[in-house]
Order: C-alpha cells, then structure tokens, then sequence
C-alpha cells in the first residue's frame, strides 16, 4: 500500500481526456432500468423474519409497562422484544467521525422508562412476514403516563421544562460560545450600518425514495454477524455494531448492494437498525425490517430546524466590516451523530466567499421532544441560508442592489489565497466569476428592466442571487479513501473501493478516473464497491468528498498499477520504462507500434508463465492506494433564481433558475449537472412545499406524503448550467461537490421571493414561504393600507 | 403500513353486493377503485371486516343518454368517463374537471362513484354533483331511490347513503341552450386536492342576460356547497354589468372553510373568491362565445 | 375468474380471507395464494419474484409501484391481488425488448441521465411507457403533469423530464 498526499505545489491541470471530462452514459443504468437492481428489501434470506416496531404515539412520557402477551400468541409472531431484551450489556457507542468523546444523546435501542418522541421505539415484533407483524404490533399494549412535551428550543431552556434526557440533567445539546473579539465590537462601534435580523428554517425531512431497512443475520457457529443494509457507509455501519456488540471488526459482515437515495440519513446505524441487529442475535434467525414511509417520517430523522441572528456592520459603500450570528438549533430527542448540531462545521464555512475581516458565531442546540436530527445534505447550511438572505437584507438596507453588494464583498481572484476569520483558507475559488457567470446566464439586468416594467402592471416577479463555498469533507476519518486496482488474468481490471455510491454514479465515474489514468478501455474496469469482507474501509459516500478522496485513491492505484505495468513490459522487452507508453489496453515503445504488448498478454506473463520472466520483473500486478486528503477542498457556486408571486394566491412560479458552478475538474459533466438538480429541487421543496410539523402536544402533523409535500416534475424548473473550472492542487484538479445544490438553494429562492414582495414592504424571514404564509403577509399589508385610508 | 385482514367478496351482481352488504353492516365496506379506501386500509386509520369489490359488477360501468340527463355509472373510472364522447358533449363540466382529479395513474382506477362516496371535501365529482343538482342512484335490500346531490354529502368524508346501500349511478342534468362552465381551482401541487376551487355553469338567454347561473365551491367546507347568493345576484344581469371580483366576494361570504397544515381558513375563502371570479367569467366568456373554450388549469 | 377466488360458492356469504389467484404477469400465467390483503405490489415482488416493482410510500403517493393492469397505469400498492385475478400485469421487467437490451423510453432515461439511484425509476419507466403509448405528442406542460404522478428525490426531475421527450420524439418517428 503506498500512500500519495496532496503536496502544496499546483498538479498540472488534466485537460479532457478520453474518458475525464466526458459526459459518459451510467453502467448502473442498465440494471436499474430494467428492475435488476438489489436493494435490500429484494434481498431473500431463507429463513428470514420480519420486523416492526410498536412505537410511542406520546411525545413525553412515563412508560411505565409493555404487555405483549396478546401479540406473542397470535400465530406468525415469533417474539416481542422490549428494552429489558435488547438493551442490555451493550458497549458504549459513538460515530467514527465524532469519537467517544463527543456530547450526544443516550444510546438505547429500545425506550425503556420513558418515550421521548411521537415515533420512539418501544418493541420489536418479529414475525413470518410484516403483515402479521403489524397486527401484532397493535395488539402491544404500551402504558404510558404522559409527560409535558418538550418542543419549542427557547421553553426547553428555561429552567421549568421537563427534561428530554433527564440523565443528562439538561436540555442543552451543545453549545458554542460566541468568541469576544475587541475587534469586532470596535468595527460594531465605528460601522456606516448596522443591520439586523433573525432568520428562521423550518423542520424538513430527508426523503429517500427507499426508506431505510436491513437484513440481519447471526451464525453462532462461527461467531459472525452479516448484514444487508440500506446504508451510506457500510464500514461506518460494521464499526458501530462492533463497538455496541464487542465483536471485533473482521467477524461483522456488512453488505451493501443498491440503495435507494440518502441524503444523509442512511449514513450512520441507528437505534431501529441496531434493534433489529440485537433481534437477529437473540433469535438465531435472520431477521429483515424495511422501514414504511409513516415511520421514516416519524423516525428516520429529520433535519434543519433552527434560527439564525445575523448582525451585519458595514462602512459607507456597503463593505462588510464585522458580522456576528447567533444559532439555535432544534436538534430533537436522539439526532445523529453526536449531538446533531452542525454548529460546529458552519462556523467554519459562515464567511463564504465575502471578505469580512471579523466575526464571531454562537450556537446553542437543544434537545426537544420530537424526531432526532439525521445528517442532510449540507447539514450546516443554515450558514449560508441565513449569510445570502442577511446580504439582501443589508442591501435593501442600504439601498444598494443585491448583486452590486455582493460584487463589493466577494473575494476576488487577486486575493487568493485568502484565509477567512475562520481560520479557512481558500486557495482555488471562483466566487467572483461565478457571481458574474451566473448574473450573465439570468440575464439580471435585463430582468431588472423587465420587473420595473411588470410592477406597473401589478406584477411581482423577483430574482434572488445566493452564493456559497462548499467545503468537501475530508478532515479527520474522512480524510482518506482506499482503492484496489488489480489486472486480472485475461487482461481486464478490477477496481474494487470502499465508496458507498447509491446514486452519485461512481461506478461510471470511478471507472473513468482508472481508464483515463491506466490507459485501458473503459469498458475493460469493473467497479466493485459495498462489502466490507473485501473491500478498503471507506468512510462512507457524502460529504461531497468522493470526486477528491474517492478519485484519488483510484487514480493513485491506477497510475501505480500502470507504473507496474510498463515495469513488467520493459523487463520483457527489455527497454527502459521511460521508452514506454501505454494505450488501449496495450503497452509499446514509443513510436513502434508493431512492439505493443496487450494488458492480457502482460497479464498471462505474470499469472502463469512468471518463470519466464527476468528477475526482478514485477510478479504482483495489483496495486492498493490509500489517498489522504486535505481537510477541506473548496468547491463554490452562484446561483440565480427568478420568480413571479401571484398576489392573489401567493404561488410563486420560478421563471428561471440558474447555476454556476466551480468544482475544478469534472470527471463526468453529465453527473455533476444531475448533482446540482437533485439538490436544487430538495431546496426548492424546502422553501415551498415540505414543512415537518408538530402540532403543541408533539404529534406529527405530516406523516404521510400527503401532507409532507415533496415537489413533482410539474414543481420542478427547468435548470440552467454554468461552469467554471478553477483546478484544485490535487492531482486531477479534482474538487467534491453534491450538497450544494441543496445549500444555495433555499436562500436563492428566498431572496427572490422577498425582492418580488419588496415593494409592497413585505419581508419575510420565516419557511416554509407556503402560499398561504405569503398571502397571510399580504393581507396584513393589505389591512394596514386599508386601516391607513 | 400493510392493512389488517379481512374477508373479500367479489360479487358478480349488484343484487349480491347489496345482499352482502346487508349482511355485515358496519363492518362491510364497498371497494370501488381503491385510491382512497386503500391508503385508509394501509394506514390503519380504518379498518373493516368485510370488503365488497365491485370490480366485476359490469353493470355499474357505463356512460349513456338517459333522456335530459346523462347517467353514469357509479364504477365508471375517472379515466373512462374523462375520454367518453357523449360525456365530454353533454355535461362538459365533468370532462373538464377530471383532468384535476390526481394524476393518471389514480384515474385509470378510481370511480366517479367512489369519489362520491369517499366524500372529500375537496374532490371534484362531488362538487360538479352539486354543481349541477346531479341525482344520485343508490340501490338498498328493499328499494332503489335518488338522492339530490345537496343532500347526498352530509360532511366530510360523510355521505347520507345507509350502510347497506351501494351508490349505483350519478344522472348529470344536460344543460340546454347557450351555455358556459368552467372549474378553477388551486393545488400547491400538480394533482393534489385543491385549497379551493370554484365551479360555474350558466346559461345566457336571447338578450345576452343570465338566465341561470350555477357556482360550486370545494374545498371551503366540509361538503361541497352552491353559493346561492352570488347566484340570484347575476341571474337576470348582464354580464358586462358585474363586477367579478365583487361575485367571488359574495360567493365565499358564507363559508367557513377550515384551518390547517396547508392553509388557514383566510386563505381558503380569498382564493374561493378568485377561483369564483374566474371561473364565473370563463363561464360566461364561453357562453357568449357559443363555442367551447380552453380550459386553463389554475395553477401551474 | 370467480373460479380462482376459493371457497366463495362454498360460503359465498363469509368471504373469503385466503384465496388462489392467476393473472398473467409479463407474457406468462401465474398462479399463488395469497390473503385477500396482500397487495398486488408485494404479490408481484415477493411470490413472483419481480423485485423491479418497488415500494416507496405504500400509500399511493410515490408511484414507485407503478405496474400495467390491463394495459392501465396503476399503483400496485393500491390493488390487493385478489382484484387482479385473471388479469393481465405488465412490470418494468416485462418492458425489456424480446432481443433483450433496453426500450426506447428505458434507453431515452440512459442517455438523458434520468436516474441516479435509480429506485423510483422503475415506476418512472412504466408511468412514460404507458402515457406516451396513449399520448404520443404531449405538450411540455401535459407532460409534466403525467409525470407528476411519480416522485424523484434524486434527479430534480431534469433528466426524467428530458427522457421522456426524448422518447416521445423517437417513438414518433418510429412510427412513420
């Protein structure tokens, strides 16, 4: 195993090669178009059972007993397990980015003298199939004396709130405190400006098309654990059993095949899975639970819920002087990972891509009696929802226009590199140039033009700017990926990596990197990826790290491989490795065609003729990278939206939605786009249609998906595409990407809202902006005309 | 989310389906097209001993002339009754509200009848029943009687049939003359249940006044429900005399629609108003035009 | 037909709980047993083995189980098998073309990038097959509105919405 770091010095840029940069068609497509995939509820295990759970209809409560005697008679049901069954003598457990240390709720897979949430497990009912599991789940009878909920974050602090966690002995998840900086009070104190508000995002949900589950199996026999999962991050799931288990990592199988969307909340085990893992042990069955759609609403995790006070002090011409923000975060009764709170990345990435010489950032997140937080998409992006919507907000202020603000504040490509008050540094950013890019592809002044022009018809059309830097999560266990490349006996590759693609097409992208760096045929590698009896542990896929860490440790392994290979040929040949080049699969001297030794024939030296060959030449033609990376890479982008806002009915039509994105070099142009729309479109549902609620004793208002509203394709925009390549100093250029469409999204679509709404001297600081939200402030509007006269 | 058991009967007829239902009482209920029972059943929040599928009770498919009405029957899927000529010739404001009912999927399976039945405050086939002083046929152990579609809906999701009775046909009254309808309504999505929508009928006569008009709202009340006022206001006006915006208010002045996750009862009663102005006027336009118009979705 | 459905001239009046059922699933005569609540979706996957036809909402929302009844578009979720005794059932994996490969509107999604994940395509497949089969020349707006039936978290829509009028463009010339 060799190990390549990322030196400081610039790699040379990779120009479109054969397969880098080419929009290549998917080599998952066609399984998954023709219902081939595996994913885990397809999976069959002889003997399997099935799960459910009986879950708390109470968002607090003493749970004072569980009779599950009617349930285990009914004919089907094989057992009801409750806490006293599963929960004890388990290990200690922890995610491995955050470490033992990490402040975080109680572990327990089962509720055992309380139920802190609508949804927190109680028993697991294991049955011949999930019909007759769920009928022996009502028969359950769970005896709860109700508690007062716990679920606004300003109540939970006050010293007469119940306690989420009463062994915690606070409602307080975590806490960040605002660094005092003399600084930047003098710059409050001498500022032109200063401008204030208080931002609010609502409670949203992940919504993977495929609900979590898994299959879990136990052998006695030889003591090993396998599990089928619908998981982000198979390794992440062996670790975290190992731990809570005492098993040693090596005996735990976990296997992950096709996955249907995560976005976050597939990421890491939690209690069900762990539930189920602990059922299977006990009953030396296998026993499988997939997820229905009320529960991963009720339980899967949820995410965002918090506010934002940003205080901004500018001098005359709108330069930002000193900033100061304050968070709340909702992170519910048992989030994931650690305490939930994101506080703790978005400090760091809260500058963005302005200049702003200092800054200070608290954050408090507290524990309520609702759903847990899960990771999604850009978990910290409250940085930049309330960063872009706070620059529009300075602007009107000031009387400035949002987009000359910006181009006042954003860092220009003469500042770098520029390190942030953050300590972050930038080194291959575009903010500018994607700012620009994208105010060209909208066309803002024309549109600017056009909204004057529509106003006097009574039309409210708006456009919102919001741009952002996205860091690509390689710091601590994210910072290194691992990939095998091996030539087979017949000549073809395999590549074999601990990434966990579950729609970021990294079984095509991946292949590109190796046939681009080995000189082979793409069609020639076969990607292998998800089981962790065979491949290099991973981190899990997310994060927006895999076109860094991932690629990486696949072009290492296959620049080593192909440095073997041009060893083996020279040997053979006996020319010097530097007379060599490869192409198409085939090794040959420079400018002597006819010399060309094809992979196969190279292959077949090494795997049966080795006798044959000189000493010294290399016998292993197999090459296993581990790459580490830099804590961050920085991707950014500008996006653009315009809207029109229907007075009457407060629907906001999106007219027009642009992208301008900077991820360095892009492997495959066509998955990058598909990135950016996916997190667009959740964005967009974000601040329109999806809205988590809980009504004021803790019960979910939206369960199902008819009434959490995700948007369909008649919602959806059409989007335009931007790009700007700024290479990274990794080799390739490479950048991450894949949460930012989700991050700017939401501010973009916000601040165009309020640039329609603006002259009629609404703001609005709150989502979901509903049409009823926006009518509501309409009417208000409306009323206080009237009253005036 | 799978459904508690229950015992199937498939009856061929619609004798034994009354026969059936009869038999069980509360806890038979009918299945028709299922895209609103079966997510009930799934979630749980119903659960019945007995299901009826009408499914293979022929009979009850058809879309036919039945002298000034036109009738169809109850287990006539959406989707049929949306491509069926004479439908679309003769009471146009169903073939135009169809469109809105969900998405195509749902109409390949889900009945007018059912609709009808399953009684959501904000479906569309009650709503043109109510619109049109449609009939509804049920038929019960004893006798088969009509109810008037203002009394069929008692509340939401609430019908006036009895447990043994099994909604046969709706008979839509073919409006003569020269005539306008239009539906407007407003979903946060393509497909969903509108916040609030508003359906028009009218008639013009020789001098161009309102000779009879018909406004239909759904959504702004646990039943859909006429709104009589504004009704008598135009009847006998000349169209370029109203004010529509004025009509709408009138129209919605009566309701009380609800508040909930989706919008607060404000809400509902300031898009009615719009939705009635809209529609009235595209009605109207129609009926002046003597032609058929297009119709727009409101949304979208 | 009422053949299939046991026991009902037996206890015509009792109804039944279990009950055989056939229909023909992708070309080929099936037969299982199943309780009269087993929904179609889990019959298709579970005692016939087509795992294509997925479950995302299970309340008739998420149009991840879209398979064709009778030629119609439905949500097997909402069917009990029972209702589809003696019916003709096309899933996604009926759709292959019978030299194998892909069909137009499967190969359109491929070149389009209309899937990522790829678990709500299959319902996706068969919502465009059918639609376009019935509405060959749609406009943008009635094509996002056929689309709308079927939810994506994955693509924002822009590949799906890209692939199916690729494929109503080829199909139509197909046909000339």
């Amino acid at each position: 195993m060799s190990g390549t770091e990322a030196t400081g010095a610039a790699s040379p840029v990779m120009a479109a090669g054969r397969y880098i940069g080419q929009s290549v068609r998917r080599r998952e497509d066609p399984r998954l178009l023709t219902g081939r995939g595996r994913y885990v509820d397809d999976i069959v295990v002889p003997g399997v059972l099935h799960a459910a759970f009986v879950r708390s209809t109470v968002a607090h409560g003493e749970l004072r007993g569980v009779d599950a005697e009617a349930a285990r008679a009914l004919p089907g049901v094989v057992a009801v397990l409750t806490a006293a069954d599963l929960n004890p003598g388990l290990r200690p457990t922890w995610q491995t980015m955050m470490g033992p240390q990490a402040p975080a709720a109680p572990f327990r897979p089962l509720a055992d003298t309380d139920v802190r949430y609508v949804g927190d497990p109680i028993a697991l009912v294991v049955a011949e199939n999930r019909y007759i599991a769920e009928d022996a789940a009502e028969l359950v009878a769970a005896d709860i004396e109700p508690l007062e909920p716990v679920l606004d974050t300003g109540a939970a602090l006050d010293g007469a709130a119940s306690l989420v966690h009463p062994e915690l002995g606070s409602n307080l998840a975590g806490e960040i405190p605002a660094a005092a900086s003399p600084a930047l009070d003098a710059a409050f104190g001498d500022a032109a400006h200063v401008v204030t508000e208080t931002f609010y995002q609502h409670r949203y949900v992940c919504v993977p098309m495929e609900t979590r589950g898994l299959v879990a199996q136990w052998d006695p026999a030889s003591e090993q654990l396998t599990v089928w999962a619908a998981t982000q991050g198979p390794h992440e799931f062996r670790a975290i059993c190992a731990r809570i288990l005492g098993l040693p990592e090596a005996r735990i199988r976990v296997i992950m095949g096709d996955v249907g969307g995560g976005f976050g909340q597939k990421m890491f085990p939690m209690r069900e899975d762990i539930a189920v893992v602990l059922a299977a042990r006990r009953l030396g069955r296998p026993v499988k639970w997939i997820e229905d759609r009320n529960e991963n609403l009720l339980s899967g995790g949820h995410a965002r819920e918090e506010q934002m006070t940003v205080a901004v002090a500018t001098d005359d011409a709108g330069h930002f002087t000193g900033v100061r923000a304050e968070q709340v975060e909702n992170v519910g009764a048992y989030p994931f990972p650690g305490n939930g709170s994101t506080a703790g990345a978005g400090c760091l990435i809260f500058p963005g891509p302005y200049r702003i010489p200092a800054l200070s950032y608290g954050a408090t997140a507290v524990y309520t009696t609702t759903c847990g937080r899960c990771a999604y998409r850009g978990p910290w992006m409250m940085e930049t929802v309330a960063r872009e919507q706070m620059v529009d907000v300075v602007a009107r202020h000031l009387g400035i226009d949002p987009l000359e603000l910006r181009r006042r504040n954003v860092i220009s490509q003469a500042e770098l590199p520029f390190t942030t008050a953050t300590g972050m540094v930038y080194d291959t950013v575009s903010p500018a140039d994607t700012l620009e890019q994208a105010a060209a592809l909208i066309g803002y002044d024309a549109f600017r033009k056009e909204q004057e022009a529509a106003r006097e018809q009574g039309r409210l059309l708006g456009i919102g700017l919001a741009l952002y830097i996205e860091p690509s999560q390689s710091f601590g266990p994210l910072g290194t990926e691992g990939a095998t490349v091996r030539l087979e006996p017949d000549g073809r590759v395999a590549l074999i990596m601990g990434t966990a693609s579950h729609g970021q097409s990294l079984e095509t992208t991946m292949a590109q990197v190796v046939a681009e760096n080995l000189g082979c045929d793409l069609a020639d590698v076969t990607f292998m990826q998800g089981d962790t009896a065979f491949v290099p542990y991973g981190a899990g896929t997310g994060g927006s790290r895999s076109a860094v860490v991932s690629a990486g440790a696949a072009r290492g392994a296959a620049v080593g491989l192909r440095e073997r290979i041009v060893a083996l040929a020279a040997a053979v040949l006996e020319v010097a490795p530097g007379d060599l080049e490869v192409a198409d699969s085939a090794v040959a001297v420079r400018g002597d065609p006819a010399s060309a030794i094809p992979f196969a024939k190279l292959a077949a030296l090494a795997y049966f003729e080795h006798a044959t060959l000189p000493a010294g030449a290399p016998a292993t033609l197999e090459v296993s990278e581990r790459f580490k990376a830099p804590p961050f890479t920085f991707s950014n982008a500008c996006h653009a939206a315009t809207v029109e806002v229907d007075p009457v009915t407060g629907q906001v039509s999106i007219l027009r939605y642009v992208v301008s994105e900077d991820c360095g070099v892009m492997i495959n142009p066509m998955v990058v786009e598909g990135q950016i729309a996916g997190g667009v479109v959740q964005g967009i549902g974000g601040v329109l249609y999806e809205h988590m609620v809980y009504d004021a004793d803790g019960n979910p208002l939206t369960s199902t998906l008819l009434d959490y509203l995700l948007p369909t394709a008649a919602e959806a925009p059409v989007i335009e595409y931007g790009h700007v390549e700024t290479a990274s100093r990794l080799p390739g250029g490479a950048k991450g990407m894949g949460e930012g469409g989700a991050i700017a999204s939401p501010p973009a679509l916000a601040n165009a809202i309020n640039d329609a709404l603006a002259p009629l001297g609404i703001h609005l600081a709150s989502q979901p902006m509903s049409p009823s939200a926006i009518v509501t402030a309409l009417m208000a509007r409306e009323h206080a005309r009237d009253d005036a006269g | 989310m799978k459904p508690a058991p229950f015992s199937y009967h498939r009856p061929e007829t619609l004798a034994e389906a009354v026969g059936t239902l009869g038999a069980f009482g509360d806890e038979a209920r009918v299945l028709a097209g299922g895209q609103s029972l079966v997510p009930v059943m799934a979630l749980r929040l119903g659960r019945f001993g007995h299901i009826v599928d009408l499914g293979q009770v022929g009979a009850l498919r058809y879309v036919r002339d039945d002298g000034g009405s036109i009738a169809v029957g109850a287990m006539t899927t959406h989707a049929a009754a949306g491509r069926d000529p004479l439908a679309a010739g003769s009471v146009p404001l169903l073939a135009r509200a169809i469109p809105f009912i969900g998405h195509f999927q749902i109409r390949n399976r889900g009945t007018v009848g059912g609709s009808c039945a399953h009684a959501d405050p904000a479906a569309e086939i009650p709503a043109v029943a109510v619109t049109l002083d449609a009939e509804m046929e049920a038929a019960g152990p004893e006798r088969t009687r009509r109810i008037p579609a203002a009394e069929f809906f008692a509340s939401t999701y609430t019908t006036t049939l009895e447990p043994d009775e099994v909604l046969t046909s709706l008979r839509f009254p073919v409006w003569q003359g020269r005539t306008g309808f239009a539906i407007r309504e407003f979903a946060r999505r393509s497909g969903d249940f509108a916040l609030a929508g508003a359906l028009c009928a009218v008639t013009l006569d020789a001098d161009c006044r309102i000779e009879r008009a018909a406004i239909g709202l759904l959504g702004l009340g646990a039943v859909p429900v006429r709104a009589f006022q504004a009704e008598q206001a135009i009847t006998g006006t000349a169209p370029g005399d109203l004010d529509m915006t004025e009509i709408g208010l009138l129209a919605v002045a009566d309701t009380d629609p609800p508040d909930d996750v989706h919008a607060t009862s404000a809400y509902r009663r300031r898009v009615g108003a719009a939705m009635a102005a809209q529609a009235l006027a595209a009605a109207v336009a129609e009926a002046q035009a003597g032609t058929g118009i297009t119709q727009e979705a409101a949304h979208g | 037909m009422a053949d299939h459905v046991a026991d009902t001239r037996e206890a015509p009046e009792q109804g039944v709980s279990v009950a055989q059922v056939s229909m023909t699933v992708n070309g080929t005569a099936r037969r299982t047993t199943v309780e009269s609540r087993k929904t179609l979706a889990d019959t298709l996957r579970e005692d016939f083995g087509f795992t294509g036809t997925h479950l995302g909402c299970e309340h008739g929302v998420c149009g991840a189980c879209t398979v064709l009844v009778d030629g119609a578009a439905v949500r097997s979720c909402l069917m009990f098998a029972v209702q589809a005794d003696g019916a003709d059932v096309v899933t996604v994996e009926g759709l292959t073309p019978p030299g194998g490969g892909l069909s137009a509107v499967q190969q359109a999604f491929r070149e389009e990038h209309g899937l990522q994940c790829g678990f709500c395509t299959p319902g996706f497949v068969v919502s465009v097959t059918a639609y376009l089969r019935d509405n060959p020349a749609p406009s943008d707006a009635e094509l996002r509105a056929a689309l709308s039936g079927n939810l994506c978290r994955c693509t924002g829509y822009q590949g799906i919405v890209a692939a199916a009028r690729r494929a109503a463009r080829e199909l139509a010339e197909e046909q000339q």
